[in-house]
């Protein structure tokens, strides 16, 4: 016995008219630092998202650069603000006056 | 930021990174979880490896400090602006798992949209298909239409009786479902006339899968959050166990008839003749350990919240009319009020188990930081002092809901998020769309 055929049958997906809004991005256009070609003698700041086990992440890995690499200074921060929303402009200030590079992590 | 940047996350949220920042945003990938992680295991994912590229960790990182990354081209963010119709016809079987394939369905069978039937439930509001229900916002980014709902109402097993509720729900703009790792889960409340006028259950069994109208307003909020494209596992699917609570969202209406306090509706300001809907969001969700035959109701609310985050100090407990009368009666709270303010002065916790909370550390960490009372005190407690997690009773919301087959509660760590009228999107009553000029396409085939 052959099955009816159903017709008419609308697709329920809602498009995403003119693509998603630029708010709805956590970035926008950015431009490629220039690099150092050795990170001795800079200051790195390592900046914890606030995630659950960022600090602890980057903890470790300001150990590392105290054991393997110690010419570098590392500062560790917490973004302020919470992790999942909002830029930190007081921070990121903070970094390109002080800082020479950032490691921003890690969520997960 | 203007200078060298080296961005991290785990593998496990690969394509939340893309998606996020683009593709073009060269990340480097630990192994996964970082949360929980003992110190000796994270200094073995920054000595390991890249499970992306293979590459040890630290070597990307220092690389990509040192030596400018080749910036990728971004993919086209660019999503198809054309607004699809109909399906070809095929048999019932073929669309059920079509519609499942696409990630259209709770994985439920589902009422086929057809349009004749969306078409029905259109009837059940004045508002014209085209209409607006809510706008494009960066957590839930696309325009809502009342047609966009109607067809997801029908998939819920809905009728045109519940067709205003799910507009209501809809025009929040908040999603069933957010795209997070945790296990967030939401409630559907509603108050008003429209309760018994479609028969949402607020009595024996109100939270049960028993009842249609609770079944199918919850379920299509779910479906709503499925049409838009974006509950995709790996793409804004992220919770790691899930929430079967989901599958219709806690949807029920407060007992107003019994119970002995004001309806939730009018605690919000509106009137008691209006019909409401109001949401609210959390994460952990218990019922009471059976009655408090041997403490006060209090003391057993108090007992379960201690075991919750306490995030923005919020609260909702459902308590029984029985119980709520038990409540009035026996611990002297005239008021829905008064019970939120016993709650909050009984419900204690040391400063070190609070601030020791996963959610507690990354969501309300960041605002003792910057200043905000009472939890920059409570930064600076010693770890055995005691505070009061639930500082604000204004955040402990209180709901009457039940059959009176037993004096208990519920209690969540949910607060609330919004309400939303109903009434707006009733239809009038001789406002019925029969002759296809409600606006529906045109079915683009005829077929025998």
């Amino acid at each position: 016995m052959t099955e009816n055929l159903i017709s008419n049958v609308m697709i329920p997906e809602i498009n995403r008219e003119g693509g998603m809004p630029e708010t709805a991005y956590l970035s926008t256009p950015y431009t490629v630092a220039d690099r150092p070609e050795s990170l001795d003698n800079k200051t790195v700041y390592l900046v914890d998202t606030g995630f659950g086990g960022s600090s602890k992440f980057m903890i470790q890995l300001q150990n590392w650069f105290t054991e393997n690499m110690p010419k570098v200074k590392t500062v560790r921060r917490r973004k302020p603000g919470g992790p999942l929303m909002g830029f930190a402009p007081e921070l990121w200030n903070e970094i390109k006056e002080k800082g020479d590079a950032a490691i921003l992590g890690v969520a997960g | 930021m203007g200078i060298p940047t080296a961005p991290l996350s785990t593998y496990a949220f690969k394509e939340a990174a893309e998606i996020g920042f683009g593709d073009d945003t060269p990340f480097i990938y630990t192994k996964h979880p970082v949360v929980g992680s003992p110190d000796d295991v994270l200094m073995d994912y920054i000595k390991g490896e890249d499970p992306n590229t293979g590459k040890i960790v630290i070597n990307e990182i220092i690389e990509a400090l040192t030596k400018t990354p080749q910036k990728k081209e971004a993919a086209s963010r660019q999503q198809s602006d054309t607004r699809k119709g109909f399906l070809d016809p095929d048999t019932e079987d073929n669309l059920q798992q079509l519609f499942y394939e696409k990630g259209w369905t709770d994985g439920l069978p589902v009422i086929l949209p057809t349009q004749e039937r969306v078409r029905r439930m259109l009837a059940g509001t004045s508002a014209f298909p085209d209409d607006v229900v809510s706008e494009p916002s960066p957590f839930n980014p696309v325009k809502v239409t009342v047609l966009d709902v109607a067809r997801v109402a029908v998939m819920a097993g809905a009728g045109p009786e519940h067709f205003p509720v799910i507009l209501a729900i809809a025009a929040t703009g908040e999603r069933a479902i957010l795209g997070s790792t945790t296990p967030f889960a939401c409630m559907v409340v509603v108050n008003g006339p429209i309760r018994n006028e479609i028969g949402i259950n607020s009595g024996v069994g109100a939270f049960s899968p028993i009842t249609m109208a609770n079944s199918v307003i919850g379920r299509a909020w779910t479906l709503l959050g499925h049409a838009t494209g974006g509950s995709r596992k790996k793409v804004t699917i992220w919770a790691s166990q899930g929430n079967g609570i989901s599958y219709n969202n806690l949807c029920i209406a407060e007992n107003e008839e019994r119970s002995v306090w004001e309806p939730f509706h009018v605690q919000k300001g509106f009137n008691a003749e209006e019909s409401i809907v109001s949401i609210f969001r959390g994460w952990t969700f218990s019922h009471s350990m059976g009655a408090a035959s041997l403490r006060s109701y209090s003391e057993e609310v108090a007992i379960l919240l201690q075991a919750f985050s306490a995030f923005n100090a919020s609260a909702t407990i459902v308590m029984d009319p029985s119980a709520a009368k038990i409540v009035k009666e026996n611990e002297g709270c005239n008021t829905k009020e008064d019970f939120s303010k016993l709650i909050s002065e009984k419900t204690e916790m040391t400063a070190d188990r609070f601030w020791k909370t996963d959610y507690v550390d990354f969501l309300t960490g960041p605002m003792a930081d910057k200043g905000v009372e009472p939890y920059a005190s409570w930064k600076k407690l010693q770890v055995d002092e005691k505070i009061k997690p639930f500082h604000d009773p204004e955040k402990i919301n209180i709901i009457v809901t039940g059959g009176e087959t037993g004096p208990y509660f519920k209690a969540c760590d949910f607060a609330y998020v919004t309400s939303s009228s109903i009434d707006k999107w009733k239809a009038a009553a001789d406002d019925v769309c029969t002759d296809g000029s409600c606006g529906l396409p045109d079915a683009p085939v005829d077929y025998d």
